[in-house]
């Protein structure tokens, strides 16, 4: 194919131009078929005398771009191919991610119930030594019932059942009852009272008493008059303090409670 | 798909139009040559498009491989830990 061309230097400029930008498209996408294409249009853009004198000839040029096209069509058919294998991939890859997002889910279960195992286990390993513990301390049933009863016997647990809304009863001392007791009666005493031997715990009168007890009432011996003083309402005081008490009072050393009030220890000798 | 990349990647008969308006001096070069500009264009949108060009034929064979052994290894897991009943009671 023979071409002859005689074209203006401006239209070989225009047609330069628009190749140029072309070609710089296709270099991204054919680069072999941009150099075929490319020489090609040259050739047929360029008058013979202007040509190179390297370039190539025209028809090999139309060879070259028919081979090219070829080219172009098997790579199509192997483009093909591998579409379809692409397929198998998306395919086995939604299974895959179908099968994290399943072991995803199970070990979430899995972690949970281990969770609630363990807090179960736990809490029940500490009953178990609170059992053993109990085992190995056992207390009698008739002790716990004996102790309950001392400590709901001052109605300091719960109100009596007959207590109403009124009644003057109070689960503390009140003011009355303080003053009947022995400490209300104190400040009656006239000052020329003989001290009384005292009475320690379990009814002995104690040995710091002898001493105190050849003086007379003087506020240097107090602690001495504090040990009379007790023994003096004890009778008298008590028996307005126990007017609400329940249940029988029992022997104080078996509880163990510390009591500074010396005027249970008077009640548990008058029992 | 492939008729479709036929007439999308196949720039013959625009080459000769543009050679034939060459020849023929014909104003309608410049005409030509924006179609043919076009036509490529459409033809490397078209390109990218296609799926499964991104690595060669070889890696995709490999990459199916990979997933189907991933496939049985995962789908085993899942009956084992399904079907297992025994837990290790002394931790």
């Amino acid at each position: 194919m023979t071409i002859q061309i005689s074209s203006q230097n401006e239209f070989n400029s225009y047609v330069s131009t628009h190749l140029f930008f072309l070609f710089s498209n296709l270099t991204e996408i054919f680069p072999s078929n941009v150099i075929s294409f490319r020489e090609l249009f040259e050739v047929a853009a360029t008058p013979k005398s202007q040509q190179k004198p390297d370039a190539m000839d025209s028809i090999t040029l139309v060879e070259l771009v028919t081979m090219k096209d070829k080219e172009i069509k098997e790579t199509l058919k192997l483009a093909a191919e591998q579409a379809e294998i692409q397929k198998t991939i998306d395919e086995l890859r939604t299974e895959v991610d179908k099968r994290d997002a399943e072991i995803k889910h199970l070990q979430k279960n899995l972690k949970e119930a281990e969770t609630i195992l363990s807090t179960a286990i736990y809490q029940a390993k500490q009953k178990l030594t609170a059992i053993n513990q109990a085992n190995n301390r056992k207390i009698s049933s008739e002790e716990l019932i004996k102790f309950a009863h001392r400590i709901s016997a001052s109605n300091a647990v719960a109100s009596p059942p007959t207590w109403m809304p009124g009644d003057p009863r109070r689960p503390y001392p009140t003011d009355f009852e303080m003053r009947l007791g022995f400490l209300g009666k104190v400040g009656d005493l006239p000052l020329n009272t003989p001290v009384l031997q005292s009475q320690g715990s379990y009814g002995e009168p104690m040995s710091s008493n002898r001493n105190t007890a050849q003086t007379e009432g003087t506020p240097t011996s107090s602690s001495a008059g504090w040990h009379s003083e007790l023994g003096l309402g004890a009778s008298g005081g008590n028996s307005q303090i126990l007017a609400d008490f329940k249940g029988p009072k029992t022997e104080s050393e078996d509880v163990g409670f510390m009591s500074s009030d010396s005027s249970s220890s008077s009640l548990s000798s008058d029992e | 798909m492939a008729d479709a990349g036929e007439n999308e990647l196949s720039f013959l008969s625009q080459i000769t139009d543009v050679l034939k308006s060459i020849d023929k001096e014909s104003p309608d070069v410049n005409q030509k040559m924006k179609e043919l500009k076009i036509k490529l264009e459409k033809a490397r949108e078209f390109v990218d498009k296609m799926p499964g060009i991104q690595c060669s034929k070889t890696e995709q064979l490999k990459q199916i491989d990979i997933l189907r052994n991933q496939l049985t290894y995962k789908t085993e897991l899942l009956e084992k830990y399904k079907k297992s009943d025994q837990f290790d009671l002394n931790h």
